[in-house]
C-alpha cells in the first residue's frame, strides 16, 4: 500500500476515533445495562418484602410499612403505591393510579409523574414494577429514575467528547509526525540532488534524534564516504595513469621530431604516420582528462558570462569554410544574445565536438543548422542535419565513451569521445545533452538553465585571457 | 639570443636544448627550481622557459619572483597540466605563453620567436607592409600593387596577426588563440581551409607568393624574394 505519511496520520486518527468511540459506547451501554439491572433488582427485593408483609399482616401491614417508607425513610426516589381493585390509591407515595398504566401482573412499565421541586413542576421519569396483590388489590413499586437518566447523559457527553479530543490528540500528534517525515524527507532529498550534481561531500543531516531517520542518514552517509572514497581513488588513479603517460608520450614525441630533422632521416612515410598516430593519443588522452574534470567538478563550479550566441557565430564562422569546401551548408540562427555562466572554451569544445561529427558523417550537399534561443528556462542550443542521423535505439549508447554507432562504427577517424565530452561539458552547465531525429538526420539539443547557472555567483575565471 | 631553460626532465631537457641550438639560440640549463630561480637572478636572458612542476620552486614561483624584482624578461611556461584553467593561471602568474606538453617542438620555437620579437613593432602603428602588400590597420583595407583586395572581417584578423609577425612561423594553434580565442586544438584542420581563401585572396593573380606553409609548423608571410 502505498500511502504519503500525511494519509497514512489521517487513517490512523480515523482509526482511533473509531476504536475510541466503540470502546466508550461499550462502557456506556454496559453501565446503562448494569445500573438498570441494579433498579430492577432492587423493586423486586422491595416487592418481595411488601409481599411478605400482605401474608403477615394483610393490605393494612402493607399500607402501614408504605406509610412508614414514604413518610420517614426509604431509598431515595422510590415511588409506591397501594390501589384497591378500582385502582383508587390505599396507601404510598403517588396520588393516584398513573394514568397510562394498565394494570397488569408482574410487569414492569414506565411512566412519568409530576413532582413539585422549588414551587415548579417537574416530570421524573420512573420505573414501576406492578404487583396483583391477593385480595384484588395492585401494589405498584418503583423507582425514580432522573437521577441515573442524569449520569447516563453526563456519561454520555464524556464519552462524546472523549472521542473528539482523543480523535483530535491524534490527529495533531500525526499531522506533526508526517510533517517532520516530510521535511526530512525532502531535506534528504535536496542533499541528494546536490550530490548527484557532483558534489560528493555533502552528507545527510544526522539530527541526534536517534530515530529511523536519523539510521537511514547514518548508513546513507556510510555509503556515501565509501563512494567518495572509490570515487576519489579512481580520479587519482586515472590522474596518475594520464599524467604519467605524458611524459613517454612527449619523449616519444621529441625523439621522433629529431628524427625527422636529421638529415639521414628515415623517410616520412615511417615518421609523419607515427607522429600522426602519436597525434591522435595523445588528443584521446587529454580529451579523457578533460571529461574527467568536468565530471569532477559537479555543476559550474566557476565561471564567466558567456554569450552562447556570439560563441555559436564565431563557431560557425571557424567551420564554415572547411564544411562548404566538402559540399556542406551552415546556417546558424542566433538572432539575440544568449548569456549564460559558465566555461567558455569548455562551451567552444562542446559546439566543436558537435559541429566535427556534422563534418564527419553528413554526406556531401548536406545542411548543418546552428541555433541558440533564448527560452523561458534558459538557453536552447541545438546542432540539427540532414545527415544518416542516429536511430532512437542507438542514441543512449551513442553518448557513452568510447561507443560509435551505426556508420561511424566502420569508420577509423574518430575516438568515440566527442559526443561524451560535449555531454560532460553541458552537465557541468547543468544542461541535459540530448539526441534527437530530425527526420531525416540528427539533432542535438542542449537547454541551458540560466537561472541554476546564474545562481552560483563564482569568480571569473576569464578565457579571454590571451 | 640566450635562453634559460628551466625543466627537471633530463631528457627531455636534453633535446629542447639541443633543437633550440641548431636553431641558433644559446641555451643554459637548469635542473630545478632553486637553481632556475639562482640562474634569473645571476644572469641576463632574453627570454626564459619554464616547467611548471619542479622540485623546491615551481615555474609559476619563478614567475612570480621575477616580475616582483622587476625583471620583465619573457618567461614561456611548459606543463603537463592541460586544462584551460591551468593555463589561465599560468597567464595570470606572470607567464608570457603557456605550452601544453606533449607539444611539437615547432610549435615552441615559433612561440619563442614570437615572444622575443615582440614588442619590435610598436602597437600604434597603422599601416603594415610586406613586399607590395600594404594593410590600412584604421579603415582595414588591404591593398596589394594598387589594387584593392576584398577580405571578410575575420580573414583582416588573420593577416593582421601574419603581417605583425612577418617572417617569422606563425603556427594553427596561435591562430586559433588569437583570431578565435579557443584554447585548444579542433580535429579537423579547420585553419588550413581559412588560410587557403586568404592565399586565393592575396597570392592569386600575383607571381611572388607571400603567403607560405611550413612543414610540420604552420604558416609564415614573407616576401620570399
Amino acid at each position: 500500500m502505498r500511502m504519503s505519511s500525511a494519509r497514512l496520520a489521517l487513517f490512523y486518527t480515523a482509526l482511533m476515533a473509531v476504536l475510541t468511540s466503540a470502546l466508550l459506547l461499550s462502557v456506556y451501554l454496559l453501565t446503562r445495562s448494569a445500573l438498570e439491572r441494579e433498579i430492577a433488582m432492587v423493586i423486586r427485593a422491595e416487592v418481595e418484602d411488601l409481599a411478605d408483609d400482605l401474608r403477615l399482616g394483610g393490605v393494612d401491614r402493607v399500607a402501614a410499612t408504605l406509610h412508614l417508607r414514604t413518610d420517614s425513610w426509604g431509598r431515595t426516589g422510590a415511588v409506591f403505591l397501594l390501589a384497591d381493585a378500582q385502582l383508587r390509591p390505599v396507601a404510598g407515595n403517588l396520588s393516584e393510579w398513573p394514568r397510562d398504566v394498565t394494570p397488569d401482573d408482574a410487569s414492569m412499565v414506565e411512566f412519568d409523574i409530576i413532582a413539585r421541586e422549588r414551587g415548579a413542576s417537574v416530570l421524573h421519569p420512573v420505573k414501576a414494577r406492578i404487583e396483583r396483590l391477593a385480595n384484588g388489590y395492585w401494589l405498584l413499586v418503583g423507582a425514580d429514575t432522573s437521577e441515573r437518566q442524569k449520569v447516563l447523559r453526563r456519561f454520555g457527553l464524556a464519552t462524546l467528547w472523549g472521542t473528539l479530543l482523543t480523535a483530535l490528540c491524534v490527529w495533531l500528534l500525526g499531522a506533526a509526525y508526517a510533517r517532520r517525515t516530510a521535511r526530512r524527507v525532502r531535506e534528504y532529498a535536496t542533499t541528494c540532488e546536490t550530490i548527484m550534481h557532483g558534489d560528493l561531500t555533502q552528507r545527510l543531516r544526522v539530527d541526534g534524534s536517534r530515530d529511523e531517520f536519523d539510521a537511514l542518514a547514518g548508513t546513507v552517509n556510510a555509503m556515501l564516504d565509501r563512494i567518495e572514497e572509490q570515487t576519489t581513488t579512481l580520479r587519482t588513479a586515472f590522474d596518475s595513469i594520464a599524467h604519467d603517460l605524458r611524459t613517454p608520450l612527449y619523449r616519444l614525441r621529441v625523439r621522433l621530431e629529431e628524427a625527422q630533422l636529421r638529415a639521414d632521416a628515415p623517410d616520412e612515410e615511417i615518421i609523419g604516420p607515427a607522429l600522426g598516430e602519436l597525434d591522435r593519443v595523445q588528443r584521446t588522452l587529454a580529451t579523457l582528462l578533460e571529461i574527467a574534470r568536468a565530471e569532477a567538478q559537479g555543476v559550474a563550479t566557476h565561471g564567466d558570462q558567456v554569450d552562447l550566441a556570439a560563441l555559436a557565430a564565431n563557431m560557425v564562422e571557424l567551420y564554415a569554410p572547411g564544411m562548404r569546401a566538402v559540399g556542406l551548408e551552415v546556417t546558424l540562427e542566433a538572432p539575440e544574445p544568449a548569456l549564460l555562466i559558465g566555461n567558455r572554451q569548455l562551451l567552444a569544445q562542446l559546439i566543436t565536438n558537435l559541429l566535427e561529427n556534422a563534418l564527419k558523417y553528413v554526406p556531401e550537399g548536406g545542411h548543418v543548422r546552428v541555433r541558440v534561443r533564448n527560452t523561458p528556462a534558459g538557453i536552447s542550443l541545438s546542432v540539427a542535419d540532414d545527415g544518416p542521423g542516429i536511430s532512437a535505439g542507438e542514441r543512449p549508447a551513442a553518448l557513452r565513451p568510447f561507443v560509435r554507432v551505426g556508420d561511424a562504427a566502420s569508420k577509423t577517424s574518430g575516438s568515440g569521445l566527442g559526443l561524451s565530452l560535449a555531454t560532460a561539458v553541458a552537465r557541468l552547465h547543468g544542461a541535459q545533452l540530448t539526441l534527437g531525429d530530425n527526420a531525416p538526420g540528427l539533432i542535438v539539443h542542449c537547454e541551458f538553465p540560466t537561472k541554476t547557472a546564474a545562481r552560483r555567483d563564482l569568480p571569473g575565471s576569464a578565457a579571454q585571457v590571451k | 639570443m640566450h635562453l634559460l631553460l628551466i625543466e627537471d626532465d633530463a631528457e627531455a631537457a636534453r633535446f629542447l636544448a639541443k633543437g633550440l641550438r641548431e636553431s641558433g639560440y644559446v641555451v643554459d640549463i637548469a635542473s630545478d627550481g632553486r637553481e632556475g630561480l639562482f640562474r634569473t637572478t645571476e644572469g641576463s636572458y632574453d627570454l626564459i622557459i619554464a616547467d611548471r612542476q619542479l622540485p623546491h620552486f615551481d615555474g609559476l614561483s619563478i614567475v612570480a619572483m621575477l616580475r616582483k624584482n622587476g625583471k620583465h624578461t619573457p618567461v614561456l611556461i611548459l606543463s603537463a597540466l592541460g586544462s584551460v584553467d591551468d593555463r589561465i593561471e599560468g597567464l595570470r602568474a606572470g607567464g608570457d605563453d603557456y605550452l601544453t606538453k606533449p607539444f611539437a617542438f615547432g610549435e615552441l620555437l615559433a612561440r619563442i620567436e614570437a615572444l622575443l620579437r615582440r614588442g619590435s613593432q610598436p602597437e600604434t602603428t597603422t599601416r603594415l607592409r610586406i613586399a607590395d602588400l600594404e594593410l590600412d590597420l584604421l579603415g582595414r583595407k588591404v591593398v596589394r600593387a594598387g589594387k584593392a583586395i576584398d577580405v571578410t572581417s575575420k580573414e583582416f584578423q588573420l593577416l593582421e596577426f601574419l603581417a605583425r609577425r612577418a617572417g617569422q612561423v606563425v603556427t594553427r594553434t596561435m591562430l586559433l588563440e588569437a583570431v578565435w580565442d579557443l584554447h585548444f586544438d579542433p580535429q579537423t584542420n579547420v585553419i588550413d581551409v581559412h588560410i587557403s581563401r586568404l592565399r586565393a585572396a592575396i597570392d592569386k593573380g600575383f607571381e611572388r607568393p607571400l603567403l607560405h606553409t611550413v612543414r610540420g609548423a604552420g604558416y609564415v608571410l614573407r616576401d620570399a624574394g
